[in-house]
């Protein structure tokens, strides 16, 4: 009951805000529109927002896997050497420190204006919280577990793959939750630059239009989406989480 | 006051440190030590928070150039037990054999079995290790330690953190399955290593200090003056 009113709550505590200020300050529709014409814009063109929402949707979850995949997979292969994180980890904090918003236009020359320069845009977005936070993961290690495994007298191989990887795991899936949260500015901002699809480009062609209601009602789907996303990461992750954390 | 105790008897040197310097990059040293542990002997090794302690078993551990050991078989036991939550309490104890990537044959499960007996864990084989206290825990670690069959086993506060009947248990155990073995056990409070090691050594910004009784640091008085290296 609590987590549904936690849900519930303050959705509703932000419609009625939004709505007692379109009514109170009688704001025009086409700077604001109220909840319910945002709703009949939701119902009465379902057809069309679900297409666009299902290819943001895709771009969104393909890119988080990816990212996650691509993240995971580099952290493995520096995480185990001190020189070779020093010598890749000016390169990776350079690819965070772009804004997307800034390599958007080269990665649609590059790609083009489909599916694939979305992907890359929120691959690159997932790719750094997931290698940074495992890199956390390796380095994590408590100096008397390290202490008492030297004295196992272990496979430096072994001791990577059957200890420091798996509780390097738990850091990993906090570093796919915080690229779930951030995944869709990937997306959208691919789509706002060039695209024929998406929740980004449908926002953009109602803007040019005065469509202001058909805006909100693509932010509306966009944020469901979003949400959704993340909470299906929570709670896949936070299976996971527990099984591979370290009592310490 | 304390006093010291002489060398029962000298057996074959396990361990010996010669003008060992104790302390971290970039810091003064704590203090310079040398020291010969021979085969069989377990001894307590006291000391003030901050005194060196730990840094000596992980120097010890890692090796260096004024230490010398005889053997690559040592174990480590610490107040964190170092198990892995996602595998059984039979494969912790039998870890160090997956590390090393050698086969695991049915002696060495038998003997885990027994081992896990022998800590009092019967029963717990298949259990995963986040299901277990932290008394039970400590004695996974044990008995993984004595499987590794060690020559000298390092213990830095491993029940620290457990309550005293807990606590007492452990003694027992360690008393009754490390018997033979060279042992040196990090405490702060000698009373952990009551009824089980008879030796105690300090550990002081000038050196190490004994070998003295440990029955007559259980005064307080007698265990102050010690840890001030006022001896």
């Amino acid at each position: 009951m609590n987590r549904i009113l936690g849900y519930f709550l303050p959705v509703t505590l932000l419609i009625a805000v939004w709505w007692s200020i379109v009514v109170l300050f009688d704001i025009p529709h086409f700077i604001l529109p109220a909840p319910d014409r945002v709703a009949t814009v939701l119902f009465d063109r379902f057809t069309l927002i679900s297409v666009h929402a299902a290819t943001t949707a895709l771009e969104i979850i393909c890119g988080l896997f990816l990212g996650s995949i691509m993240g995971f997979t580099v952290a493995c292969l520096i995480g185990d050497s001190k020189r070779l994180q020093s010598i890749t980890m000016p390169t990776l904090i350079i690819s965070q420190a772009l804004p997307v918003f800034a390599i958007a236009p080269i990665l649609m020359l590059w790609l083009g204006y489909g599916f694939a320069s979305k992907l890359a845009m929120t691959t690159l977005i997932v790719f750094f919280p997931v290698t940074a936070s495992t890199l956390s993961g390796f380095r994590a290690l408590p100096a008397s577990w390290d202490v008492t495994f030297q004295t196992l007298r272990p496979r430096r191989v072994k001791l990577f793959f059957y200890v420091r990887l798996p509780l390097a795991i738990p850091y990993t899936l906090s570093g796919v939750r915080v690229a779930a949260s951030v995944a869709p500015i990937g997306a959208i901002v691919g789509e706002w630059v060039g695209s024929s699809s998406g929740l980004g480009y449908l926002m953009l062609h109602a803007n040019a239009r005065g469509q202001t209601d058909l805006m909100f009602a693509a932010l509306v789907v966009l944020c469901s989406e979003a949400l959704m996303i993340w909470s299906v990461t929570n709670r896949i992750t936070l299976r996971f989480d527990k099984k591979y954390t370290a009592n310490v | 006051m304390t006093k010291a105790i002489k060398e029962v008897q000298v057996n074959e040197t396990v361990l010996s440190i010669d003008q060992l310097t104790l302390g971290f990059p970039g810091q003064d040293p704590l203090t310079t030590i040398s020291w010969a542990i021979h085969r069989g002997q377990q001894i307590a090794l006291l000391g003030k928070s901050g005194s060196g302690k730990s840094t000596l078993l992980n120097t010890i551990i890692q090796g260096s150039l004024s230490i010398q050991c005889q053997t690559q078989r040592v174990a480590y036991l610490s107040q964190q037990p170092a198990l892995l939550p996602w595998v059984s309490v039979l494969d912790n104890v039998l870890l160090g054999f997956t590390l090393r990537g050698e086969t695991i044959v049915s002696k060495h499960l038998e003997l885990a079995h027994q081992l896990l007996e022998d800590v009092e864990l019967c029963g717990f084989q298949y259990h995963k290790t986040s299901h277990l206290s932290g008394g039970e825990r400590s004695r996974v670690a044990l008995a993984r330690a004595l499987l590794e069959d060690a020559d000298l086993l390092l213990l830095d506060e491993p029940f620290a953190a457990l309550d005293r009947s807990t606590k007492i248990q452990m003694t027992k155990l360690c008393k009754k399955l490390f018997a033979n073995k060279t042992v040196i056990m990090v405490t702060h409070d000698p009373r952990d290593a009551l009824g089980w090691l008879d030796i105690a050594v300090v550990l002081t910004s000038r050196g190490l200090r004994g070998p003295f009784d440990l029955a007559d640091f259980q005064n307080d008085h007698a265990l102050i003056q010690a840890l001030d290296g006022d001896l």
